[in-house]
């Protein structure tokens, strides 16, 4: 938790609601005069000032009690049930847990084929946490889970307590100054042509102009105002999510999924866009005053670059590295963090992902490669590595994440366990299990192993040196089979033997 | 006004600006303990919660898996272990070896298709990733909020205030990260 940026959370909504409420009254008294007869412009004023006040303290109660509905309500959202999501509300319980959260957040689903999320609410007691249909396609456990981490920071640093509070107030102004532009249209052309008429113009001109300039410059400034916030926010809530969740990669990797989804959020009113983990609108504005959020690649390079542990300061080192930026995201002493937050290994159900048309592909090219004497590193970031031979020197630096490897030189050996490998590709920490019936090179080399070939049913057997399992057809016709896992052979004798199938393998 | 009647309202000032810092650091010190009892109690839930999975997660691949019968064993015994186990240290030592048993265990699954395409396995399988998970994070959170309170122990000059009431360290739940020194190496040469 960043004790700093709650307290500066805190601060900015109540100015925040202050300056809205000065900014409305004294609009609405202006407008209150332009609209009023000549004879009581003040008198009319009052009434408009009064008016607005009452509008900012409507907006006022429904931001701070009613606002998740409101705004949950613009973006279609419905709530869900563990029946319905399993995998999303463990996830969110895991990571409540993790960032000791007092509640459970209500949770979400917006019904929309893009990948991302938000969370509201105006403290960690009272949050909603909401998410695409898109992101749950696309997203596996790890890579949720990041992403729910993100939410959670911003929850825990009440990041949403101001945009929540902004949100309601952005929207009063344009609702405001949209009922002003409609009300004057219809006053220029009825009631001031007959006002000119009877009292000439009079004070009733330069007021026109100063609340039709208000009415023009007020959505602006809340814009820029409103858009200038989150970028900061939203690195604070990428380190939080590396912290809960041990493991940058899965938000990193989320990311950059995210990023290269061609599917644009179709229901996001203007208004939420900050909300967002990633700006629904990126593709129209992605820099300067009124980007909501920072450049996704730098986010990604950053929660990269996090090589040797998962806590804020190791963040808020890739940062600045990658950033090259002076100031620091954070003033030093703000951390409440001590001792070091070690990565977790990746979770165990990426292992399974089906190959793609492209994988295969890249597959077949690795293979190839391998009989080139290239020397392949597979960095913990997930990238594989491909050393051509003619490289000179026995280092190398990951070009995603810079870890710096040594550089193997392999012979053939390096095909054969490409070849098994491609069953247990697909995920970044799949590790290859390296068996002792490899290191051979040569098939005459490689273990043999003896197995028993059971005609008329199926029948499992496990090689003995990696425990990698077989389930061997009846129609089987083979006399061996090299293993996947580690290359051995493993030889089949076609006795008409009776032993139960699964004790294939004598010892 | 005499000296000493300087020298007194000194004193008690001093006396009372002691009197308020103690009160503090004995309240801090108070919240502390409880929030470590609170992280310790959710670490039970979870613990608890992994503990009743079990029994179904051997159940159904029980048929799936007759010649993995030591897997299986090894799993359940390591349960039967935790779920008996009493202080903390005892429950560090027994649910490393319960975490252990489960990572062979869902390691040995990897060469049953038909077992992981089993529906009930499935949603057995995300319930334990996810009790996993909350184990973890739930230590994570324990120990740090039993690092905070070690450190006021053990500092000047909270420590003074810590002694006087009788405030102890807490202890680390520590559970070894069995999978990760288990883990296959990586490597391509």
């Amino acid at each position: 938790m960043f004790w700093s940026v709650i307290a500066e959370n805190k601060r900015k909504t109540v100015s925040l609601i202050v300056l809205m409420g000065f900014f409305l009254i004294s609009s609405g008294s202006m407008i209150g005069m332009a609209l009023a007869d000549a004879q009581h412009p003040y008198a009319a004023g009052l009434i408009g000032a009064a008016v607005a006040g009452a509008v900012w303290v409507v907006m006022l109660l429904v931001s701070l009690f009613a606002s998740d509905n409101v705004l949950l309500g613009l973006t279609h959202a419905r709530e869900v049930t563990r029946d319905m999501y399993p995998q999303l509300i463990n996830v969110v319980e895991e990571m409540v847990i993790a960032g000791s959260l007092p509640h459970m957040p209500r949770i979400f689903v917006v019904d929309d084929p893009s990948p991302n999320a938000f969370a509201m609410g105006k403290s960690p007691d009272k949050s909603c946490i909401c998410v695409t249909a898109g992101l749950l396609a696309l997203c596996d456990r790890d890579e949720l889970q990041g992403v729910v981490a993100h939410e959670i920071g911003h929850i825990m640093n009440r990041d949403v307590l101001y945009m929540t509070v902004a949100a309601t107030m952005l929207g009063s102004i344009l609702f405001i100054s949209d009922m002003f532009v409609r009300s004057f249209r219809y006053t220029s052309t009825t009631r001031l042509a007959s006002r000119s008429r009877r009292a000439g113009g009079g004070a009733a001109g330069p007021l026109l102009i100063v609340s039709l300039l208000l009415a023009i410059i007020g959505p602006i400034l809340a814009r820029v105002l409103y858009f200038s916030i989150s970028r900061r926010r939203e690195y604070l809530a990428d380190a939080t999510s590396a912290r809960l969740t041990r493991y940058p990669e899965g938000l990193a990797s989320a990311l950059e999924k995210i990023g290269q989804s061609p599917v644009m959020l179709s229901s996001a009113p203007s208004a939420i866009a900050p909300f967002y983990t990633v700006n629904p609108y990126r593709q129209h504005i992605s820099s300067g005053a009124f980007a909501t959020h920072p450049p996704l690649s730098e986010r990604i390079q950053i929660l990269r670059a996090m090589s040797h542990g998962a806590g804020y300061t190791d963040y808020l080192k890739a940062y600045v590295r990658v950033t090259r930026r002076r100031r620091a995201l954070l003033p030093p002493g703000d951390l409440t963090e001590r001792g070091k937050v070690d990565i977790r290994q990746a979770s165990r159900d990426g292992c399974s992902a089906p190959a793609t048309r492209a994988e295969s592909l890249r597959r077949a090219g690795d293979i190839i490669r391998a009989l080139n004497d290239f020397a392949f590193i597979t960095c913990a970031c997930g990238l594989r590595i491909k050393v051509a031979p003619e490289y000179p020197k026995d280092r190398i630096a990951c070009p995603r994440c810079s870890r710096v490897h040594p550089v193997q030189r392999s012979g053939a050996a390096a095909v054969g366990s490409l070849l098994s490998a491609s069953s247990a590709m697909g995920a970044p920490a799949a590790a290859k299990v390296v068996c002792p019936g490899q290191e051979g090179g040569h098939p005459s080399e490689r273990t043999v192993q003896e197995a028993r070939f059971v005609p008329g049913r199926w029948q499992k057997i496990a090689c003995e040196i990696c425990g990698h399992g077989y389930e061997i057809s009846p129609r089987f016709s083979g006399r061996r089979l090299v293993c996947s896992g580690c290359g051995a052979v493993i030889r089949f004798s076609r006795a008409a033997g009776q032993g139960d199938g699964s004790s294939g393998i004598p010892a | 006004m005499s000296t000493g009647t300087i020298v007194f309202i000194f004193l008690a000032v001093i006396a009372v600006a002691v009197l308020i810092y103690v009160v503090g650091a004995y309240n801090a010190l108070v919240i502390l303990r409880n929030q470590i009892k609170n992280a310790w109690s959710q670490i039970e839930v979870q613990l608890k919660r992994r503990h009743d999975l079990i029994p179904n997660l051997v159940e159904v691949a029980k048929g799936y898996m007759s010649h993995e019968r030591q897997t299986l064993e090894a799993v359940t015994q390591a349960r039967a272990k935790a779920a008996g186990a009493k202080s903390v240290s005892d429950i560090s030592r027994a649910e490393t070896a319960l975490s252990g048993a489960i990572g062979q265990f869902l390691a040995v699954v990897e060469n049953y298709p038909d077992l992981k395409a089993n529906q009930n396995f499935l949603a057995l399988q995300e319930e334990l990733t996810t009790t996993e998970n909350r184990i973890a994070f739930a230590r994570q959170a324990y120990n740090d909020q039993v690092l905070f309170l070690n450190n006021k122990v053990e500092m000047f000059p909270s420590n003074i205030v810590a002694g006087m009431f009788g405030f102890r360290k807490g202890q680390f739940f520590e559970l070894e990260e069995q999978s990760e020194r288990a883990a296959p190496r990586v490597s391509f040469g």
